[in-house]
Protein backbone atom coordinates (compact mmCIF):
# COMPACT_ATOMS: atom_id res chain seq x y z
CA UNK A 1 0.00 0.00 0.00
CA UNK A 2 1.39 3.60 -0.82
CA UNK A 3 2.29 5.20 2.30
CA UNK A 4 0.88 8.51 1.48
CA UNK A 5 -2.68 8.68 3.54
CA UNK A 6 -1.89 5.65 4.89
CA UNK A 7 0.77 5.28 6.64
CA UNK A 8 0.44 8.24 9.13
CA UNK A 9 -3.07 9.68 8.45
CA UNK A 10 -5.82 9.19 11.13
CA UNK A 11 -9.00 10.80 9.45
CA UNK A 12 -11.06 8.58 7.33
CA UNK A 13 -14.03 10.99 6.99
CA UNK A 14 -15.36 14.46 7.60
CA UNK A 15 -19.03 14.05 9.11
CA UNK A 16 -19.23 17.25 10.16
CA UNK A 17 -17.89 20.88 8.73
CA UNK A 18 -18.21 24.59 9.46
CA UNK A 19 -15.17 26.35 7.35
CA UNK A 20 -13.07 27.98 10.05
CA UNK A 21 -15.10 26.90 13.37
CA UNK A 22 -15.46 23.72 13.55
CA UNK A 23 -15.31 19.88 12.28
CA UNK A 24 -16.21 16.21 13.25
CA UNK A 25 -14.52 13.43 12.24
CA UNK A 26 -13.91 9.47 12.37
CA UNK A 27 -11.16 7.47 12.25
CA UNK A 28 -11.47 3.65 12.09
CA UNK A 29 -8.98 1.62 14.28
CA UNK A 30 -7.69 -1.15 12.07
CA UNK A 31 -8.44 -4.17 14.25
CA UNK A 32 -4.96 -5.60 12.84
CA UNK A 33 -2.76 -3.51 14.73
CA UNK A 34 -1.10 -4.31 17.96
CA UNK A 35 -2.13 -0.76 19.85
CA UNK A 36 -3.63 2.69 18.93
CA UNK A 37 -1.61 4.89 21.68
CA UNK A 38 -3.04 8.12 22.76
CA UNK A 39 -0.34 10.11 21.43
CA UNK A 40 -1.69 8.72 17.63
CA UNK A 41 -5.25 9.61 18.95
CA UNK A 42 -3.90 13.18 19.39
CA UNK A 43 -2.56 13.02 16.03
CA UNK A 44 -5.85 12.53 14.66
CA UNK A 45 -7.14 15.38 16.57
CA UNK A 46 -4.38 17.42 15.52
CA UNK A 47 -4.78 16.09 11.56
CA UNK A 48 -8.62 17.03 11.55
CA UNK A 49 -8.00 20.65 12.59
CA UNK A 50 -5.30 20.93 9.73
CA UNK A 51 -7.30 19.64 7.16
CA UNK A 52 -10.43 22.56 8.37
CA UNK A 53 -7.32 25.11 8.47
CA UNK A 54 -5.61 24.17 5.26
CA UNK A 55 -9.50 24.26 3.46
CA UNK A 56 -9.70 27.99 4.97
CA UNK A 57 -6.48 28.89 3.19
CA UNK A 58 -7.13 27.44 -0.02
CA UNK A 59 -4.19 24.90 0.58
CA UNK A 60 -1.81 27.68 0.46
CA UNK A 61 -0.07 26.64 3.65
CA UNK A 62 -0.30 23.58 6.12
CA UNK A 63 0.03 24.02 9.93
CA UNK A 64 2.78 21.96 11.78
CA UNK A 65 2.56 20.51 15.51
CA UNK A 66 4.29 23.12 17.80
CA UNK A 67 2.54 24.07 20.63
CA UNK A 68 0.29 22.11 22.77
CA UNK A 69 -1.06 23.93 25.89
CA UNK A 70 -2.44 20.93 27.66
CA UNK A 71 -3.43 16.96 26.50
CA UNK A 72 -5.24 15.03 28.60
CA UNK A 73 -5.18 11.26 28.32
CA UNK A 74 -8.17 9.88 29.94
CA UNK A 75 -8.34 6.02 28.70
CA UNK A 76 -6.73 3.72 25.65
CA UNK A 77 -7.96 3.53 22.51
CA UNK A 78 -9.11 0.01 21.28
CA UNK A 79 -7.73 -1.31 18.02
CA UNK A 80 -11.06 -2.11 16.01
CA UNK A 81 -13.66 0.73 17.44
CA UNK A 82 -13.82 3.91 16.08
CA UNK A 83 -12.56 7.58 17.26
CA UNK A 84 -14.74 9.95 16.59
CA UNK A 85 -13.15 13.34 16.55
CA UNK A 86 -14.17 16.99 17.05
CA UNK A 87 -12.50 20.24 16.68
CA UNK A 88 -13.03 23.59 17.54
CA UNK A 89 -11.09 26.40 15.27
CA UNK A 90 -10.29 29.45 17.95
CA UNK A 91 -8.52 31.20 15.26
CA UNK A 92 -6.88 30.25 11.56
CA UNK A 93 -5.40 32.01 8.84
CA UNK A 94 -2.20 32.14 7.06
CA UNK A 95 0.09 32.33 10.05
CA UNK A 96 -1.14 30.07 12.35
CA UNK A 97 -4.14 27.84 13.49
CA UNK A 98 -5.29 27.85 17.35
CA UNK A 99 -7.63 24.87 17.93
CA UNK A 100 -9.10 22.72 20.99
CA UNK A 101 -10.54 19.42 20.25
CA UNK A 102 -11.19 15.77 21.54
CA UNK A 103 -11.27 12.12 20.63
CA UNK A 104 -13.79 9.59 21.64
CA UNK A 105 -15.07 6.03 21.33
CA UNK A 106 -18.99 5.72 21.84
CA UNK A 107 -19.16 8.83 24.22
CA UNK A 108 -16.05 8.22 25.75
CA UNK A 109 -14.13 10.83 25.65
CA UNK A 110 -9.94 9.35 25.39
CA UNK A 111 -8.16 12.77 24.64
CA UNK A 112 -9.05 16.23 25.13
CA UNK A 113 -6.23 18.50 23.20
CA UNK A 114 -6.77 22.11 24.60
CA UNK A 115 -5.27 25.50 23.31
CA UNK A 116 -2.86 23.81 20.70
CA UNK A 117 -1.09 26.27 17.87
CA UNK A 118 0.53 25.10 14.78
CA UNK A 119 2.02 27.89 12.38
CA UNK A 120 1.12 27.78 8.72
CA UNK A 121 4.06 26.91 6.36
CA UNK A 122 3.91 26.90 2.32
CA UNK A 123 2.01 23.62 1.61
CA UNK A 124 4.09 22.93 -1.62
CA UNK A 125 6.82 22.24 0.67
CA UNK A 126 5.43 19.56 1.98
CA UNK A 127 3.02 18.27 0.01
CA UNK A 128 1.24 18.87 -4.05
CA UNK A 129 -1.72 21.58 -2.76
CA UNK A 130 -4.02 19.63 -5.79
CA UNK A 131 -3.46 16.35 -4.24
CA UNK A 132 -4.46 17.54 -0.55
CA UNK A 133 -7.76 19.50 -2.03
CA UNK A 134 -8.66 16.32 -3.75
CA UNK A 135 -8.47 14.07 -0.64
CA UNK A 136 -10.21 17.03 1.28
CA UNK A 137 -13.05 16.71 -0.97
CA UNK A 138 -12.81 12.85 -0.52
CA UNK A 139 -12.81 12.81 3.26
CA UNK A 140 -15.77 15.49 3.33
CA UNK A 141 -18.46 13.19 0.45
CA UNK A 142 -17.54 9.51 0.52
CA UNK A 143 -14.51 9.29 2.96
CA UNK A 144 -11.24 7.44 2.60
CA UNK A 145 -11.19 3.53 2.89
CA UNK A 146 -11.07 2.21 6.31
CA UNK A 147 -8.03 0.31 7.74
CA UNK A 148 -5.21 1.75 5.39
CA UNK A 149 -3.14 2.20 8.41
CA UNK A 150 -0.57 -0.70 9.48
CA UNK A 151 0.58 0.29 12.31
CA UNK A 152 3.95 2.03 13.51
CA UNK A 153 7.43 0.92 14.21
CA UNK A 154 8.78 2.47 17.35
CA UNK A 155 11.96 3.65 16.79
CA UNK A 156 15.07 2.48 18.44
CA UNK A 157 15.98 4.03 21.63
CA UNK A 158 19.50 3.35 23.57
CA UNK A 159 19.40 4.30 27.06
CA UNK A 160 22.84 6.07 27.91
CA UNK A 161 22.47 6.99 31.73
CA UNK A 162 19.70 5.54 33.72
CA UNK A 163 18.96 6.53 37.79
CA UNK A 164 16.14 4.20 38.87
CA UNK A 165 12.64 5.92 39.20
CA UNK A 166 14.80 9.56 39.01
CA UNK A 167 16.03 10.50 35.06
CA UNK A 168 17.04 9.26 32.10
CA UNK A 169 19.07 9.80 29.28
CA UNK A 170 19.08 8.22 26.06
CA UNK A 171 19.41 8.62 22.22
CA UNK A 172 16.59 7.64 19.60
CA UNK A 173 17.83 6.93 16.48
CA UNK A 174 15.08 7.88 13.55
CA UNK A 175 15.50 5.52 11.06
CA UNK A 176 15.96 6.83 7.85
CA UNK A 177 13.85 5.29 6.01
CA UNK A 178 10.38 4.59 7.50
CA UNK A 179 6.77 4.06 5.72
CA UNK A 180 5.22 6.86 8.19
CA UNK A 181 7.91 9.48 5.97
CA UNK A 182 6.06 8.75 2.76
CA UNK A 183 3.05 10.43 4.65
CA UNK A 184 4.61 13.06 6.67
CA UNK A 185 5.20 14.43 4.40
CA UNK A 186 5.84 13.22 0.70
CA UNK A 187 7.74 16.18 -0.26
CA UNK A 188 9.45 16.56 3.32
CA UNK A 189 10.14 13.83 5.29
CA UNK A 190 9.80 14.82 9.39
CA UNK A 191 9.54 12.49 12.23
CA UNK A 192 6.11 12.92 13.50
CA UNK A 193 6.32 14.90 16.68
CA UNK A 194 3.35 12.79 18.22
CA UNK A 195 6.26 9.76 18.04
CA UNK A 196 9.02 11.41 19.76
CA UNK A 197 6.21 12.07 22.13
CA UNK A 198 5.49 8.72 22.37
CA UNK A 199 8.35 7.54 22.91
CA UNK A 200 9.12 10.03 26.02
CA UNK A 201 5.76 9.10 27.54
CA UNK A 202 6.98 5.20 27.29
CA UNK A 203 10.31 5.93 28.57
CA UNK A 204 8.53 8.10 31.30
CA UNK A 205 6.11 5.39 32.26
CA UNK A 206 8.62 3.07 32.75
CA UNK A 207 11.12 5.15 34.96
CA UNK A 208 7.52 5.89 37.00
CA UNK A 209 7.16 2.40 37.28
CA UNK A 210 10.35 2.13 39.54
CA UNK A 211 9.67 4.98 41.45
CA UNK A 212 8.24 3.74 44.77
CA UNK A 213 5.77 4.06 46.19
CA UNK A 214 3.36 3.56 43.96
CA UNK A 215 -0.28 2.03 46.20
CA UNK A 216 -0.79 -1.33 45.93
CA UNK A 217 -1.88 -2.41 42.52
CA UNK A 218 -1.65 1.32 40.90
CA UNK A 219 -0.48 1.27 36.84
CA UNK A 220 1.04 4.77 36.46
CA UNK A 221 -0.30 5.89 33.51
CA UNK A 222 0.02 8.99 31.45
CA UNK A 223 -2.93 11.41 32.86
CA UNK A 224 -1.52 14.60 30.94
CA UNK A 225 1.40 16.26 29.38
CA UNK A 226 1.30 19.87 29.37
CA UNK A 227 3.77 22.85 27.34
CA UNK A 228 4.47 20.60 24.28
CA UNK A 229 6.83 22.89 22.15
CA UNK A 230 7.87 21.61 19.17
CA UNK A 231 11.42 24.21 18.20
CA UNK A 232 12.44 22.40 14.94
CA UNK A 233 12.01 19.64 13.12
CA UNK A 234 13.72 15.95 13.28
CA UNK A 235 14.89 14.53 10.34
CA UNK A 236 15.09 11.10 9.16
CA UNK A 237 18.01 9.43 10.22
CA UNK A 238 18.55 12.12 13.05
CA UNK A 239 20.06 10.93 16.46
CA UNK A 240 17.87 12.81 19.17
CA UNK A 241 19.30 13.07 23.03
CA UNK A 242 16.13 12.22 25.08
CA UNK A 243 16.18 13.43 28.50
CA UNK A 244 13.42 12.55 31.05
CA UNK A 245 13.52 13.73 34.88
CA UNK A 246 10.91 13.01 37.42
CA UNK A 247 9.97 14.36 40.40
CA UNK A 248 9.21 12.29 43.52
CA UNK A 249 5.55 11.47 43.38
CA UNK A 250 3.11 13.97 45.46
CA UNK A 251 -0.61 14.10 46.06
CA UNK A 252 -0.79 11.07 44.03
CA UNK A 253 1.04 12.04 40.40
CA UNK A 254 4.17 11.92 39.57
CA UNK A 255 5.68 14.63 37.47
CA UNK A 256 8.27 14.76 34.50
CA UNK A 257 10.25 16.76 32.28
CA UNK A 258 10.75 15.73 28.93
CA UNK A 259 13.57 17.30 26.82
CA UNK A 260 14.99 16.00 23.32
CA UNK A 261 18.05 17.76 21.76
CA UNK A 262 20.03 17.16 18.54
CA UNK A 263 23.52 18.33 18.47
CA UNK A 264 23.02 20.39 22.28
CA UNK A 265 20.25 22.11 20.57
CA UNK A 266 17.01 21.74 22.14
CA UNK A 267 14.42 20.44 19.33
CA UNK A 268 11.72 19.53 21.98
CA UNK A 269 10.31 20.18 25.58
CA UNK A 270 7.40 19.28 27.67
CA UNK A 271 5.88 18.35 31.13
CA UNK A 272 4.10 15.08 32.09
CA UNK A 273 1.73 14.13 34.83
CA UNK A 274 1.69 10.85 35.50
CA UNK A 275 -0.96 8.94 37.66
CA UNK A 276 -1.78 5.87 39.65
CA UNK B 1 -2.92 54.09 15.04
CA UNK B 2 -2.27 51.90 17.90
CA UNK B 3 1.38 53.56 18.47
CA UNK B 4 0.10 56.08 20.98
CA UNK B 5 2.07 57.10 23.92
CA UNK B 6 1.91 54.73 26.25
CA UNK B 7 2.43 55.43 29.71
CA UNK B 8 4.83 53.55 32.62
CA UNK B 9 0.90 53.18 35.05
CA UNK B 10 -0.02 51.10 31.84
CA UNK B 11 2.75 49.40 31.80
CA UNK B 12 3.15 48.19 35.23
CA UNK B 13 -0.86 47.60 35.29
CA UNK B 14 -0.38 44.85 32.64
CA UNK B 15 3.38 43.64 33.76
CA UNK B 16 2.46 40.77 36.42
CA UNK B 17 0.50 38.91 34.43
CA UNK B 18 2.92 39.26 31.52
CA UNK B 19 5.96 38.14 33.34
CA UNK B 20 3.83 35.33 34.56
CA UNK B 21 2.50 34.46 31.15
CA UNK B 22 5.86 34.98 29.78
CA UNK B 23 7.81 32.86 32.89
CA UNK B 24 5.22 29.81 31.69
CA UNK B 25 5.88 30.13 28.09
CA UNK B 26 9.91 29.88 28.69
CA UNK B 27 10.15 28.00 31.54
CA UNK B 28 11.78 30.29 33.57
CA UNK B 29 11.19 31.70 36.84
CA UNK B 30 9.39 35.10 36.90
CA UNK B 31 11.77 36.73 38.66
CA UNK B 32 13.87 36.44 35.66
CA UNK B 33 11.33 38.26 33.52
CA UNK B 34 12.55 41.67 33.89
CA UNK B 35 10.78 44.38 32.11
CA UNK B 36 14.20 45.70 30.41
CA UNK B 37 15.67 42.44 29.67
CA UNK B 38 16.37 40.86 25.72
CA UNK B 39 14.11 37.74 25.13
CA UNK B 40 16.43 36.69 22.70
CA UNK B 41 20.11 37.44 24.10
CA UNK B 42 18.99 37.52 28.03
CA UNK B 43 16.53 34.42 27.60
CA UNK B 44 17.15 32.57 24.96
CA UNK B 45 14.04 32.51 23.86
CA UNK B 46 13.63 31.76 19.52
CA UNK B 47 11.10 32.30 16.98
CA UNK B 48 8.77 29.62 18.74
CA UNK B 49 8.55 31.20 22.00
CA UNK B 50 8.04 34.22 20.77
CA UNK B 51 4.63 32.41 19.07
CA UNK B 52 4.00 31.02 22.65
CA UNK B 53 3.92 33.94 24.24
CA UNK B 54 1.83 35.93 22.13
CA UNK B 55 -0.40 32.78 22.23
CA UNK B 56 -0.66 32.87 25.70
CA UNK B 57 -0.86 36.69 26.14
CA UNK B 58 -4.19 36.49 24.00
CA UNK B 59 -5.81 33.96 26.44
CA UNK B 60 -4.68 35.48 29.76
CA UNK B 61 -5.68 39.18 28.40
CA UNK B 62 -8.59 37.84 26.18
CA UNK B 63 -7.25 39.62 23.41
CA UNK B 64 -6.09 39.91 19.74
CA UNK B 65 -2.68 40.38 18.79
CA UNK B 66 -1.73 39.55 15.59
CA UNK B 67 0.49 37.04 15.18
CA UNK B 68 4.06 37.17 13.19
CA UNK B 69 3.52 40.50 12.84
CA UNK B 70 5.06 42.70 15.45
CA UNK B 71 7.50 43.87 13.21
CA UNK B 72 5.06 44.79 10.41
CA UNK B 73 3.73 46.69 13.15
CA UNK B 74 6.39 48.35 14.65
CA UNK B 75 7.05 50.00 10.52
CA UNK B 76 3.11 51.71 10.92
CA UNK B 77 2.26 53.82 8.38
CA UNK B 78 6.11 53.55 6.80
CA UNK B 79 6.02 51.65 3.40
CA UNK B 80 7.88 48.76 3.43
CA UNK B 81 10.21 50.21 0.69
CA UNK B 82 10.80 53.19 2.92
CA UNK B 83 11.36 50.85 6.37
CA UNK B 84 13.92 49.02 4.90
CA UNK B 85 16.01 47.98 1.90
CA UNK B 86 17.64 44.63 0.95
CA UNK B 87 16.64 43.86 4.85
CA UNK B 88 18.21 46.22 6.20
CA UNK B 89 16.35 49.15 7.39
CA UNK B 90 16.83 52.11 6.28
CA UNK B 91 17.38 55.76 8.36
CA UNK B 92 13.93 56.59 8.16
CA UNK B 93 12.98 52.62 9.37
CA UNK B 94 15.25 53.34 11.92
CA UNK B 95 13.40 56.51 13.72
CA UNK B 96 10.10 54.83 13.01
CA UNK B 97 11.52 51.69 15.20
CA UNK B 98 12.98 53.50 17.78
CA UNK B 99 9.72 55.92 17.87
CA UNK B 100 7.15 52.43 18.30
CA UNK B 101 10.51 50.68 20.65
CA UNK B 102 10.55 53.47 22.62
CA UNK B 103 11.50 51.28 25.87
CA UNK B 104 14.55 50.54 24.12
CA UNK B 105 18.07 52.17 25.19
CA UNK B 106 19.12 53.92 21.66
CA UNK B 107 22.98 51.90 22.67
CA UNK B 108 20.85 48.78 21.81
CA UNK B 109 19.84 49.79 17.74
CA UNK B 110 22.78 48.66 15.80
CA UNK B 111 23.41 50.79 12.62
CA UNK B 112 23.31 49.32 10.25
CA UNK B 113 20.22 47.22 11.52
CA UNK B 114 18.70 44.38 10.09
CA UNK B 115 15.36 43.55 9.91
CA UNK B 116 15.74 39.63 10.69
CA UNK B 117 17.75 41.26 13.94
CA UNK B 118 14.58 43.75 15.10
CA UNK B 119 13.33 40.78 17.79
CA UNK B 120 16.70 40.79 19.24
CA UNK B 121 15.12 43.89 20.63
CA UNK B 122 12.44 42.64 22.07
CA UNK B 123 11.87 42.82 25.72
CA UNK B 124 9.35 42.27 28.03
CA UNK B 125 8.28 45.98 27.95
CA UNK B 126 7.56 45.24 24.53
CA UNK B 127 5.08 42.95 25.21
CA UNK B 128 3.53 44.69 28.23
CA UNK B 129 2.82 47.57 25.37
CA UNK B 130 1.59 45.37 22.91
CA UNK B 131 -0.37 44.20 25.19
CA UNK B 132 -1.67 47.74 26.28
CA UNK B 133 -2.26 48.75 22.90
CA UNK B 134 -4.23 45.50 21.97
CA UNK B 135 -6.66 46.25 25.02
CA UNK B 136 -6.87 50.07 23.27
CA UNK B 137 -8.21 48.29 20.26
CA UNK B 138 -10.25 46.11 21.83
CA UNK B 139 -12.01 48.96 23.69
CA UNK B 140 -12.12 51.69 20.31
CA UNK B 141 -15.75 51.64 19.36
CA UNK B 142 -15.91 49.78 15.63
Amino acid sequence: MAPHFAAYSFVDRITDFVPAKHARGQFAIPPHVPEFSSCLVAEAVGQLAAWVSMAHINFRGRPVAALATETRFHTDATPGRTLDLVVDIDDCDDEAVAYSGSASIDGKTIVDLIHCLGPMLPVEDFDAPETLRARFELLRAAGASAHRFQGVAMPAVMTREHARGQSLQATLAVPSEAPYFGDHFPRRAVFPATLLLDTQIRLALDLAREAPPWKDRQVPHPARVTHVKMRSFILPGQNVDLAIDLAPLANGIAKASLNARIDERVVATARLEIAG
Amino acid sequence: MANDVINKDEIMAVYPKVAETMADALGCDVEDIKLDVSLIDGLDAESIDFLDMVFRLERAFKIKIPRGKIVENARGDLPEAEFEQKGIVTEKGLAQLKSYLSEIPDSRFKTPMKVADIPRLFTPETFCKLVVRAQREAKAPA
